[in-house]
């Protein structure tokens, strides 16, 4: 056979896309049933690295380290607005603070309210920021949020069970100084055929 | 080889609303064509199309790896300087490809010849890989053509493969997709290989080529401001490297799908180039620079510009004399000089072989046919079987 063995056709038909806001990535507080799925795990919020300490007398180090790493991957990663009302807008009033990157650049990003810690069974942890809004009119509101908006359900949870890929490292938010800088040969040629709407660019 | 009139499937129009095919009729005419199909034996496939191909491919990256390496070369080759090592970089650290198409003459009979090779932005790739899949299985179905009629095309199957090879070197990013705004068959062409990388589980994101940002830490963006580092771009690398962005390129550490040492292999300069590498080769046609036209003896020829799309700015010499120019935008950066090879007649129409690879594997084929002897964009795509 020549050709491709088996195409699943259901997922090739195009549907209309259907907006969405962001899944759903908070799954069931503890103490519930655990589904089946494994690749979730248990993780723990704490508003500061007291709090966990407090809560986990002996691994102070470990609540220390995470609560440092969750700030570094904060400013790296974390939602960042070019003006304060934007953040206020998102976050809610004085939940948010301007920050200046190494490079100069200043912006406004909210403040980290905890970070979530799930220790891995040889020892190690893993751990992640999280806001949460005081803005009513935010869908992060009373709620725990990461840094690329998933929610996280009510911050009356302290104990989560998450996707594990809560804790990859995120693709870092940049600040944008320009956009448009490729596609010019393309306007600059099309004005030659004179049709309305274009035909491919490919060949 | 040989054509042959079928009634078209009656529903086929409702079918490609439904699948998203949204470009089978492109200004009034009929781009999508199923009124007739080509039919090939397994050996003409095999023999005169499969096999060249592969050998093909391996001689156009022996012409990359040495243009790359060779600064006379690159300046003919019109890559601007700036972006020699950027592009050299790219080869030696073998930044794996995606997918290309070949255009070749070829009639049934004798050696296919190599007109080109779309290895940068190659489209009509939906309406091969799925398209015309589904068509052979709808018509065997409805019993208008032989359960054992088959089709040289595994281009989705391979697609979807290639895609899981190259998640493995990108384990946890997300792969952009990009093409230009305002054409709908760039669209579904980006769409039809987002579903296959989708097929093969990477984390897909789209963003126009206009939309991409810059970063004051030289990284590209997208419009959430989350820095861009693999993405696949139909849009052609001699665009590119000469745009506003251009500069940025190489400290920006997107790996780019095609890789920028694609440009080498997507512009015509390559032809005559593969022409003094392997000389009187079965499946090339004697072609020359400018600078050899004089002494190349070609009574008969096509010219063709260096960088152009879509059979714009080509015009054929017969004899000393031009019979036939298409009108275009192109031509500024130069021109190469092709022996004139005249596509295939099958009644009145011309028709031209695409020849498809996904990285180095060939993987089917498309059928063009036009009613000019020069293909051009508004030319129409028949299926095609084996039996």
């Amino acid at each position: 056979m020549k050709r491709t063995q088996n195409i699943d056709l259901g997922a090739m038909r195009k549907a209309p896309k259907l907006f969405a806001f962001k899944p759903l990535a908070f799954a069931v507080t503890a103490g519930t049933l655990i589904g089946c799925s494994d690749n979730s795990e248990q993780a723990q919020i704490f508003t500061s690295a007291d709090e966990c300490v407090s809560n986990n007398p002996n691994q102070v180090e470990q609540c220390q380290l995470a609560y440092k790493e969750a700030v570094d991957e904060a400013v790296k990663s974390g939602p960042k607005y070019s003006n304060a009302d934007a953040c206020a807008a998102d976050f809610g009033p004085q939940n948010c603070a301007s920050y200046t990157s190494s490079n100069n650049q200043s912006f406004f990003m909210p403040l980290m309210a905890g970070y979530m810690l799930s220790s891995l069974v040889n020892g190690g942890f893993r751990s992640a920021p999280l806001y949460t809004s005081y803005s009513r009119y935010s869908p992060a509101y009373g709620k725990w949020t990461s840094t690329d908006g998933n929610l996280f359900g009510s911050t009356r949870n302290r104990n989560v069970r998450v996707g594990n890929k809560a804790f990859n490292p995120k693709p870092a938010v940049k600040r944008t100084m320009s956009r448009g800088g490729f596609g010019s040969t393309i306007s600059a040629k099309s004005s030659f055929s004179g049709k309305s709407s274009r035909s491919s660019w490919g060949g | 080889m040989f054509r042959s009139i079928i009634k078209q499937r009656p529903n086929w129009r409702e079918s490609a609303s439904e699948y998203g095919f949204t470009y089978h009729t492109m200004h009034g005419e009929a781009y999508w064509d199923e009124s007739a199909y080509y039919q090939f034996s397994l050996e003409q496939i095999e023999r005169d199309i499969e096999t060249p191909t592969q050998e093909l491919h391996q001689m156009c990256l022996a012409v990359v790896d040495k243009v790359v390496s060779d600064q006379q070369l690159l300046e003919k080759f019109q890559i601007p300087s700036n972006h020699w090592d950027y592009i050299r970089n790219s080869w030696l650290a073998g930044e794996p490809s995606l997918y290309s198409r070949m255009d070749l003459v070829y009639g049934g009979s004798g050696h296919a010849k190599l007109y080109e090779n779309n290895a940068d932005t190659p489209t009509s790739l939906y309406e091969t890989g799925f398209w015309q899949w589904l068509w052979l299985e709808d018509q065997v179905n409805a019993g208008k053509l032989s359960r054992k009629a088959d089709q040289y095309n595994s281009l989705q199957e391979k697609l979807v493969n290639r895609f899981a090879q190259l998640k493995l070197q990108h384990p946890a990013e997300t792969l952009y997709f990009s093409c230009c705004k305002d054409t709908d068959e760039d669209r579904g062409t980006v769409q039809y290989l987002e579903d296959c990388a989708q097929a093969a589980g990477v984390t897909c994101k789209f963003i126009y080529v206009e939309d991409i940002g810059l970063s004051a830490d030289n990284c590209f963006t997208d419009l959430d401001n989350l820095a861009i580092t693999w993405m696949f771009k139909l849009y052609p690398w001699e665009f590119m490297l000469r745009e506003e962005f251009g500069d940025n390129l190489a400290q920006s550490n997107v790996s780019w799908i095609e890789p920028p040492w694609k440009s080498v292999l997507s512009n015509k300069a390559l032809l005559p180039m593969l022409w003094k590498m392997f000389p009187n080769h079965p499946n090339l046609l004697p072609t020359f620079f400018e600078d050899e036209l004089q002494d190349s003896q070609l009574k008969n020829y096509v010219k063709k510009p260096i960088f152009a799309r879509e059979g714009a700015n080509i015009s054929i010499h017969l004899a000393g004399k031009e019979v036939y120019s298409s009108p275009g935008p192109y031509g500024d950066e130069g021109y190469i000089y092709q022996e004139y090879s005249p596509l295939p007649a099958f009644g009145d129409n011309f028709t031209l072989i695409g020849s498809w690879l996904v990285d180095d594997q060939p993987a089917g084929i498309s059928v063009r046919e036009d009613k000019n002897k020069i293909t051009q964009d508004l030319s129409r795509y028949m299926p095609h079987i084996i039996l």
